[in-house]
């Protein structure tokens, strides 16, 4: 979709106080969603504002994204790509989920997609990254967008970029990769190095990363009901004020938590241990 | 909280069932909730019109194999927490709300 920025404009006052907010677990606020005449107005503070309204064609949206003048194009692109498409795209009846993911391959179930959920900075994307570098392509590494048919769900990919921290890209390309902002993600591309998987491919299983980022490695299938509730932490909704969307919204969840296997992942973040992580997982899967 | 005691679910609550119990999410404290085979029926019950206990035990007697004194104790145990964590709310009867 070729879809551009509007003009840089500074964030002014709103009138409005936000009906929600995403939070950190460092408690800095992500983004503030206000409601406007015709739709909503979310604001991502010092780097953007996305007015989400309706379109003249029912069902449909448009949406407008104003940098604030010190936010870089590709930021802004990211939160459209990143944040804004999967509120929407949750909003109109999908399942987009905050995460990363891999395809793998095996004898007996052919390609399928690994899905790694968890919360900014949680290394995500670096897991994705490990994965690609070790021959096994990434899917996305922000927005899981599946798709379901019957009892499966197929892992739509996005973007064949990863967007990676100085040490990560470093980890995985090598000590002379080259950054403009040592302190900033930046876009990596794909290619031999870390290769991009073009093609849907069945979801086979979901890891959920733990928080405790010292913690041992460890992974252990949850309960249905323990899926479902952390399921939900990692959905994109745009509205949490309406009631039938959400109820719509937790009943595919609901399904997808019965359906996909779900498993709590804990390692230490150390890029030493990525290894013994990707073996774990793979055998996990081959276990099952 | 006596037997005649009328309830309905609450507006800010989602439910589900899934692998066999019914899963709450209380969509105002984000806090969720998991009941078991009979209260997750109980909660169906509750969600397709406001009634009061003792329909809830009528209902529950036909389709659990239990004694009647120990369905009345759970239902109004049940009943309790959930009015204490604000997922159900008590209910007029339509002649009473005029």
């Amino acid at each position: 979709m070729d879809w551009k920025p509007e003009q840089p404009r500074k964030q002014a006052d709103l009138s409005t106080k936000p009906y929600d907010q995403w939070v950190t677990l460092q408690g800095y606020c992500q983004a503030e969603f206000h409601r406007t005449k015709d739709g909503y107005l979310i604001r991502f503070p010092g780097q953007a504002d996305f007015l989400i309204e309706s379109a003249a064609t029912p069902g449909e949206y448009i949406i407008l994204g104003w940098p604030t003048p010190e936010c870089d194009p590709a930021t802004v692109i990211n939160l459209r790509h990143n944040a804004i498409e999967p509120v929407l795209g949750n909003h109109l009846g999908g399942l987009f989920l905050h995460g990363s993911a891999v395809s793998v391959t095996s004898n007996i179930a052919g390609n399928s997609a690994i899905a790694f959920l968890g919360h900014s900075r949680g290394g995500k994307t670096t897991l994705a990254g490990s994965f690609a570098k070790a021959g096994h392509p990434f899917l996305t590494e922000d927005v899981i967008d599946l798709v379901r048919d019957g009892a499966d769900y197929r892992l739509k990919p996005k973007r064949s970029k990863l967007r990676l921290f100085a040490d990560s890209a470093r980890h995985l390309l090598g000590q002379d990769t080259q950054f403009e902002n040592e302190d900033a993600k930046q876009d990596v591309e794909a290619g031999n190095a870390l290769p991009f998987a073009a093609e849907p491919v069945p979801l086979r299983q979901i890891y959920l990363l733990g928080e405790d980022h010292s913690a041992p490695l460890s992974i252990r299938q949850l309960s249905m009901q323990e899926a479902l509730q952390n399921l939900m932490k990692h959905a994109f909704l745009l509205d949490v004020e309406d009631k039938p969307r959400l109820q719509a919204h937790f009943a595919r969840l609901a399904d997808l938590s019965q359906d996909i296997a779900c498993f709590a992942l804990d390692f230490t973040r150390q890029y030493e241990e990525l290894p013994r992580v990707m073996t774990a997982i793979l055998d996990n899967g081959r276990d099952r | 909280m006596q037997l005649s005691d009328r309830f309905t679910v609450s507006n800010d609550v989602v439910a589900r069932e899934v692998g066999g119990e019914m899963v709450l999410l209380d969509l105002e404290s984000g806090q969720y909730f998991g009941l078991d085979k009979v209260g997750g029926r109980v909660w169906e019950l509750l969600s397709e019109r406001p009634q009061d206990l003792a329909e809830l035990c009528d209902q529950i007697e036909t389709e659990f194999d239990a004694p009647r004194e120990v369905i009345e104790a759970d239902i109004l145990k049940l009943a309790a927490h959930l009015l204490d964590q604000a997922l159900i709310c008590t209910a007029q009867l339509k002649s009473e709300a005029g």
